[in-house]
Formats: structure tokens, C-alpha cells, sequence
């Protein structure tokens, strides 16, 4: 009994680590959570009007198809270009930070107090200065991505390796060169990380921005639907807000692997 | 100012730490000409590679002064090239990539960084690893790596930081003769850093002796034997024993 036990865990441990079928055991946990979810609706915990069954949730997919695809849409964009802009600023003052401890003396206060203010309770500050519209809500992504990428650049320049700035400095390299293709390749691991964060902080940031100051994405089409008393379009919203963010970690990920694949067999990471 | 290509006059290095200094280095003053192969000899922490970086221009001295190429020093100088104790290879760099660094650096156009690349390679013996990533490679050929990065610029003297020190002793002794034939066709200036005696008298013409505590300078030796040597000579033998005790090794200082 117990040898066969053992035997089935290594299997199934194989089984999940080594085939790329087995990457799918991600979703095992995610269809038990719809069956429990099936089986509340059935057991009726709650009224039909506060908990729909995952039957009509699937048809609102059908049902409100073109809503939904366009409020994505006006979402995804948003986060695109706040985070977009974050990369562009955050990178290049994060590598010349990292890089110049003069400018690190500079901002670092200023970068430790700013860092701490959760971009959603800027949220009234950005409807008084930008009004209701994609404006706030892009400012508010933007800082939600600045930070992450701009500490993590700092972070990777620093774990630069002594020995290959001697190198560089031995060779007489410029600086303009050390940055390129020293301190910006060095520290691309870390940028990713950093992006990874943004990333997760922007898609955050731009539902709950929705719900209050835009009048169009996943948040407010959410709110819509709550005040129109359609429960199935706000479960059908959240499952698309998860989707997506699971999505968006897979392309960052995999573009990770793209640009760092000289990091390959140095570290256990991005397997 | 005599004809020697690299100079050391009373050279002291104090380093400033948050737990108090360290004294690395006293009063060195040394004196090596073109064309020379000169080891630096000693134990473990006394200062050989922090006068290796001194001479390539990367760590200032407390005290004292260097010459190379005739030029007080103050910074690298474009006349020398440093291999370091951990190769210092670029690990986003191909092979390639790694070996063209010095050049590019000092604005070598794109196709002559990659005739040279190629040549320096085949002189090294990696012409079939261009392409791959320094991850990729043995420690061994980490090591030609930075070697053949470092001959590129043709540079007059070679500054070695313990290349050899990390390798199995098949591939040391393979490497050594390498070396040895690089240098006979290049005609380059060595400063070779190591803590192996064998190694030292197996490629020096002179050997530099150093004691801890803090680093000086203890004796200055020529290596009188023909090439190529084998340690099992007699002279080389004798040579060895001669430098053991040197070194200071029987009184168990390491
Ligand atoms: N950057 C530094 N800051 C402070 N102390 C240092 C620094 N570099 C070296 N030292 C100290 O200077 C002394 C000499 O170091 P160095 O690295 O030159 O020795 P070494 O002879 O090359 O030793 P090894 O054979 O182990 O490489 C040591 O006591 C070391 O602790
Ligand atoms: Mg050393």
C-alpha cells in the first residue's frame, strides 16, 4: 500500500513538473472552485439574484459579448500606455540612479515617501486635476507602475558584479557604453521583475480607477452592472479582470525568458 | 628614469574599511622591462592582486608612485591589458561578443572588432565557441576568453590576475604552455600573479617574492633555468625549495 502510494505521488509529481501537459494541473484548483460554486448555487445558499449559476455567467459572455470586448479594450489600453510610460521613465532614471550615487543621495528620500502613497488614494487628487476620462486613470497606472520598475532598476544596477566594471573601467569604456551594454543587460533580470510588479499594481489600479472616475472598462462596466442588477455581467467581468491577469504574467514572463536567455543554467529561475 | 616598462616606486595601498584599515601593501617598489615575464609570488591576501589593479590603473596608491610606458599613471593606461582572478567574462555577451569588449570600448570600427575577434580566437583555440554564451564554456576556456579579450588591443604588457589558479592540473599545465607560446610569438610584457611556486618558476624569467601582514616586497629571483622546464629537474627542484622557504610556508602562516 504505501510503496504504491509513493509510487503515484512520483508519478504525478513527474507528471506535473515535466510535461508541458502537465503546466495544465494549474487550472485543477480553478475548476474545483467552479464546482463548488455549482454545488452552492444548487444547495441555493444565496438567491439566484446575488449568486447566478456559472450556466448564465457563461451565457452573459454571449449575451453581452460586445460590452464586454469593448470595455476590455478601453481597460488594457489604459494599462498599456500607464505602464508604457512608467517603463520609459522609470527605466532610465532607475539605471542612471543605480548607477550614480550622487543622484541616489539625490532622490531616494523623495522616492521612499512618494512610493508609499497607494496610487488609489490619489484617485480624488486626479478627478479634481484631470476630471473623469482616461487622463486620471493613465496618471494613476503610471505611478502605480513607476515605482516597482524605478526600485527594481536601482536594485538589478547594484547587483552589477564588481569585476565587470573593472573590466569595462580597465578597457577604457565610455560611459555611454557602460550603460548600454553593461549596466542596462545586467540589471534587465531585475527590470523584469519590476515589470512583473507594474504590471500586476497597473491592472489593479485601472479597475478600481473605473469604478470611480472613467466611465467605461472593467470597473465601471462591474459597477454598471451592479446598479442595473445584472449579477451574472459582474461575475463575467471579474472572471475576464483574473483571465487577463493571468495572461499578462505569461507575456511578461515569457519575454523575460526571450531577452534573458543568456540567464539560462545560471539561476533555477524561469523554468 | 631607467628603461623599465612598468615601475613601482614605494608603493604602499591602505584601504579605508568601516571596520578599520587595512594596511595591503608597504613601501614596493619594483622595476620590470619589456618583454619580461615577472610573477608575483605569494600567499594568500598579500596584496598581489591589489597591485596588479594599481599598475592597470584601477585602484589609486596611498602612497608612492607608478610608471607604465613611461607615463606617471593615473588611471588604466591604453598600453596594458588585465586578465582577472574571476575572468570577468559578460554573461549576456556571446563569446564573440566578449572577446570584441576592449575594442569596442576604444571605438574600433564593427568589422575590424569582429577580423581581429576572429584572429585572437583562433589563436586561443575557441573559434568553434564564438557563438556561445560564457555560461556555456568550462572554466578553462573562460579563461582563453579573457585572455584573447585581453591580447586584442595588443597590448604591451599582459596583466594576469591568477588565471590559472581555479583549473584541474592537466588544464593549468596545457594553458602555461599556451601562454609561453603567446607570449614567445607576441613579445608582450607578463606580470603574472600566483600563489604556486611550480607555476612561477615553470614561466618566470624573474620572480617576485611577497610576505603578509602588510604586503612587501621579500625578494626579487631570477629563474636562470632553460625552456622549456620541467619540474622534474634538479634546478628546478632547487629553485622551488629555495622560494618555499621564501615564502615563510613552514612557519604556517596560512
Ligand atoms: N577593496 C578592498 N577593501 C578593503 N580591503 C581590501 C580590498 N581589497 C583587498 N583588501 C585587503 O587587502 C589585502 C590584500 O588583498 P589582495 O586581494 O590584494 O590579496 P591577494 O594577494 O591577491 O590574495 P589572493 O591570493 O587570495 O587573491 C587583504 O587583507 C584584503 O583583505
Ligand atoms: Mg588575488
Amino acid at each position: 500500500m504505501g510503496r504504491v502510494h509513493r509510487h503515484a505521488v512520483r508519478l504525478t509529481r513527474r507528471f506535473m513538473s515535466a510535461s508541458p501537459l502537465g503546466r495544465l494541473t494549474g487550472l485543477l484548483p480553478l475548476i474545483g472552485l467552479i464546482l463548488a460554486w455549482q454545488a452552492a448555487v444548487m444547495a441555493q445558499i444565496y438567491p439566484p439574484v446575488l449568486l447566478p449559476a456559472p450556466v448564465r455567467v457563461a451565457n452573459a459572455f454571449v449575451l453581452y459579448g460586445g460590452d464586454i470586448v469593448h470595455n476590455t479594450l478601453a481597460s488594457l489600453s489604459r494599462v498599456v500606455i500607464g505602464i508604457g510610460l512608467a517603463f520609459v521613465v522609470g527605466v532610465p532614471m532607475g539605471l542612471l540612479i543605480g548607477r550614480f550615487a550622487w543622484l541616489d543621495r539625490l532622490f531616494d528620500w523623495s522616492i521612499q515617501t512618494f512610493r508609499s502613497v497607494p496610487p488609489i488614494s490619489l484617485i480624488p487628487m486626479a478627478m479634481l486635476f484631470f476630471g473623469i476620462g482616461d487622463t486620471p486613470a493613465i496618471v494613476l497606472i503610471f505611478l502605480a507602475g513607476l515605482w516597482p520598475l524605478l526600485l527594481n532598476t536601482i536594485f538589478g544596477v547594484r547587483t552589477i558584479e564588481r569585476t565587470l566594471l573593472k573590466v569595462a573601467a580597465a578597457a577604457g569604456a565610455g560611459e555611454a557604453l557602460i550603460l548600454r551594454d553593461i549596466v542596462w543587460p545586467a540589471a534587465l533580470p531585475s527590470i523584469f521583475t519590476g515589470l512583473r510588479l507594474a504590471v500586476g499594481g497597473g491592472w489593479l489600479t485601472v479597475v478600481t480607477a473605473e469604478m470611480i472616475a472613467v466611465k467605461s472598462g472593467l470597473g465601471y462596466m462591474i459597477l454598471n452592472a451592479q446598479m442595473t442588477f445584472r449579477p451574472e455581467l459582474i461575475f463575467a467581468g471579474i472572471i475576464v479582470i483574473g483571465a487577463i491577469g493571468l495572461l499578462a504574467d505569461f507575456a511578461v514572463q515569457r519575454l523575460r525568458r526571450i531577452a534573458c536567455s543568456w540567464q539560462e543554467g545560471l539561476t533555477v529561475q524561469g523554468r | 628614469m631607467s628603461a623599465a616598462f612598468i615601475e613601482c616606486l614605494d608603493v604602499g595601498k591602505i584601504y579605508e574599511g568601516r571596520t578599520g584599515s587595512v594596511e595591503a601593501l608597504r613601501g614596493v617598489s619594483l622595476a620590470c622591462a619589456e618583454g619580461e615575464f615577472v610573477c608575483l609570488l605569494g600567499l594568500s591576501g598579500c596584496g598581489k592582486s591589489t597591485l596588479l589593479q594599481m599598475i592597470g590603473g584601477l585602484e589609486e596608491p596611498s602612497s608612492g608612485q607608478i610608471v607604465v610606458a613611461g607615463r606617471e599613471l593615473s588611471g588604466p593606461s591604453p598600453a596594458t591589458a588585465i586578465v582577472f582572478q574571476d575572468h570577468g567574462l559578460f554573461p549576456w555577451m556571446t563569446v564573440a561578443q566578449n572577446v570584441a569588449f576592449n575594442m569596442k570600448a576604444r571605438g574600433v570600427g564593427a568589422k575590424q572588432r569582429r577580423e581581429r575577434a576572429a584572429e585572437m580566437l583562433a589563436l586561443t583555440g575557441l573559434s568553434s565557441f564564438a557563438t556561445r554564451y560564457p555560461h556555456e564554456l568550462s572554466g578553462g576556456m573562460r579563461q582563453r576568453v579573457g585572455i584573447a579579450r585581453a591580447l586584442t588591443t595588443k597590448p604591451r604588457a599582459l596583466l594576469m590576475d591568477e588565471p590559472f589558479g581555479a583549473l584541474d592540473a592537466q588544464t593549468r599545465a596545457r594553458l602555461q604552455h599556451e601562454l609561453l607560446e603567446i607570449w614567445a610569438a607576441q613579445r608582450t610584457t607578463v606580470l603574472f600573479v600566483t600563489h604556486s611556486i611550480d607555476e612561477a618558476v615553470f614561466l618566470a624569467d624573474r620572480i617576485l617574492v611577497f610576505t603578509p601582514r602588510p604586503g612587501q616586497l621579500a625578494a626579487d629571483v631570477t629563474v636562470d633555468l632553460p625552456r622549456p622546464r620541467t619540474p622534474r629537474s634538479p634546478g628546478f627542484a632547487a629553485l622551488a625549495a629555495k622560494l618555499r622557504g621564501l615564502l615563510g610556508t613552514e612557519e604556517g602562516s596560512e
